[in-house]
């Protein structure tokens, strides 16, 4: 065990329309550096990912980040609290290129500011000096310094799953919430990807992630929950989840 | 020939008028994303408390508010004022999606038009306020003043100009395009997009309120009509045309419209054919803009190469894990995940 940050959901229910589409979700990620969340379309699993980092709010139920209450925290103070995430596809900020999209996730709220814009370098390029020392470091680490001026719209899809976890590097996160890591990638990288996922926890970050792919999962997460309509139905280390038959059905229609 | 030099500094005072204008709404919607389509508003406000500030109770005995405060006083409770009240418009209508900003910004116009005809007793009402006092008009003999407000105009237009590109170039602007660009990831690093949404939609208010002094100077007159909606396309088209999100579009875009559009001047047509040479300056622009969307998409200038990093590439080995995951075009699609 590295990652020290802690995630608890407990009861959280949330409803769009007559659609109940996460039901009473209990997990905590005490105890483990992987967790992972697996399960069929429409589980719920990206809800949950939005109910814990503030993009939407649960019905009820509580979610806790570090034994801190998150209850109506939006999501940029969620990210505050060190509570990164990344999405299903990998955006970005197209517009901008490799470097702006690194200095832009690590600025200081101090540096965004009219007057700093109007003063130029002032006590703000102290702050500014931090994210460019940091974004060499992210970008030298992920081996994406010759691409720093490349607009991101210009990016191959792995790069763009690359800078996807460089922003999240530049603010140094207690954990990082990964939807969908994998897709996108060819099977005979995930390794090198599970290796980087692995080099985060050694930084002291802790991981909750979301993915399709269950080879994958069962090599990386120490833990793992399994949700099917809303609800988690199985949960345990990967031999535990992979022997369930519950999970079995979910995923092959039949116990095995 | 004087003459046609003299329509010619006038032409081109409206047009910096306009240049400025623009270089505002590429603030607030190039870089913002805010689509604002109620800047004839903003400009109105900006226009009738400067003039209403600067006015002697002598002057114009009808009006219930005539402060008779000097110029640069007037300007600054213009500015004061119009970033006031574009953040009380902001504040809630910022927190909505894109299209109902727009709509609340267009009925927005639509209802300071109406209160400037209406509230006769602060604005004159449909005649408006006119044979206004302008700077330096008595340093100056007969049409001559039309030069020094041109000089005053491009000196604003300069300014404006140098002003965005720092602001352009620093963390805010940077902040700016980045929650324009994907509002959701902005928010997952951290970023309070509504708050920097409402500043920068205040900022563009202090800024129009600092410019449309200008526009009440070449005019000598504020008259309700003058903020109608058409002000506000006018400025979007120049803006489309020039350039979204570009430094040199907007106010490029902006002299290349109203000189156009202000040429049609020149053709002598008799009066049964007058009218319809009237309405050919709207025509004239939907024509121009079509052609600009259609040829060039971005506009003459584009965002892409004003925010073009000019240090050269560092070349540096790959690191272990792009070389694996990213460089090899077969690393691509394989494993199509979808939501839950």
């Amino acid at each position: 065990m590295t990652a020290t940050a802690t995630l608890d959901v407990e009861g959280v229910v949330k409803t769009f329309g007559g659609v109940t589409a996460v039901d009473g979700v209990t997990l905590s990620t005490a105890g483990s550096d992987i967790t992972a969340l697996i399960g069929p379309n429409g589980a719920g699993k990206t809800t949950l990912f939005n109910l814990v980092t503030g993009f939407d709010r649960p019905d009820s139920g509580t979610v806790s980040f570090n034994g801190r209450r998150l209850s109506n925290v939006p999501a940029w103070k969620a990210a505050r609290l060190g509570l990164g995430r990344t999405f299903q596809t990998p955006v970005g900020f197209p517009s901008l290129c490799v470097w702006d999209n690194l200095m832009v996730a690590a600025a200081q709220p101090a540096s965004e500011t009219i007057l700093g814009a109007v003063m130029g370098r002032t006590r703000w390029g102290r702050d500014l000096e931090a994210c460019a020392q940091r974004a060499e470091e992210v970008l030298d680490q992920l081996g994406l310094s010759d691409l720093r001026d490349t607009h991101v719209a210009d990016l191959s899809a792995g790069d763009a799953k690359l800078l996807e976890f460089a922003r999240q590097l530049m603010r140094r996160p207690r954990m990082l919430l990964l939807d969908e890591p994998a897709s996108g990638v060819d099977p005979s990288r995930l390794p090198q990807l599970a290796a980087l996922i692995r080099s985060l926890v050694a930084q002291d970050i802790a991981i909750l992630l979301i993915d399709h792919n269950l080879s994958f999962v069962l090599d990386i997460a120490d833990h793992i929950y399994v949700m099917a309509r809303g609800r988690v139905i199985s949960e345990g280390t990967p031999d535990v989840v992979s022997n369930d038959p519950q999970v079995m059905e979910v995923y092959m229609g039949k116990a095995a | 020939m004087t003459g046609v030099i003299l329509f010619f500094a006038g032409t081109l005072t409206l047009a910096g008028v306009y240049a400025a204008l623009a270089q505002i709404l590429n603030l607030s919607a190039g870089w913002g994303g805010l689509w604002d389509l109620g800047m004839a508003g903003t400009v109105g406000i900006a226009a009738y408390v400067y003039t209403v500030a600067t006015v002697s109770p002598s002057e114009f005995p009808n009006l219930d508010v005539a402060l008779g405060l000097p110029i640069p006083v007037g300007i600054a409770l213009s500015a004061v004022v119009t970033g006031l009240v574009a953040l009380l418009i902001g504040i809630p209508s910022l927190r909505l999606r894109g299209e109902y900003f727009l709509i609340t910004t267009f009925a927005f116009a639509e209802v300071v038009r109406q209160l400037m005809i209406n509230q006769s007793s602060l604005t004159g009402g449909t005649v408006g306020l006119n044979r206004l006092d302008r700077p330096f008009e008595d340093a100056v003999t007969g049409g001559n003043y039309r030069y020094v407000l041109l000089a005053i105009t491009f000196a604003v237009v300069v300014a404006l100009y140098f002003f965005m590109r720092r602001l352009g170039r620093s963390p805010f602007g940077a902040l700016l395009r980045s929650q324009r660009d994907n509002e959701p990831l902005a928010k997952a690093l951290g970023k309070d997009v509504v708050r920097y949404r409402v500043l920068t939609f205040a900022l563009a208010g202090v800024l129009v309120g600092l410019v449309a002094p200008l526009y009440v100077w070449y005019l000598k007159r504020v008259v309700p009509d003058l903020f109608a909606a058409d002000l506000t396309f006018t400025v979007w088209t120049a803006l489309v045309i020039g350039g979204i999100g570009s430094f040199r579009g907007p106010a490029i875009g902006a002299v290349f419209l109203i000189c156009l559009t202000e040429a049609l001047q020149f053709l002598q047509v008799d009066a049964e054919h007058a009218v319809l040479l009237a309405t050919m300056r709207p025509l004239l622009l939907g024509l121009v803009l079509i052609l600009v969307l259609r040829l060039r998409p971005e506009g003459l200038f584009t965002e892409r190469r004003a925010f073009q990093r000019r240090t050269s590439p560092r070349t540096a080995p790959l690191a272990p894990q792009r070389a694996a995951l990213a460089s090899s075009p077969a690393a691509m699609e394989t494993s199509e995940g979808s939501g839950s």
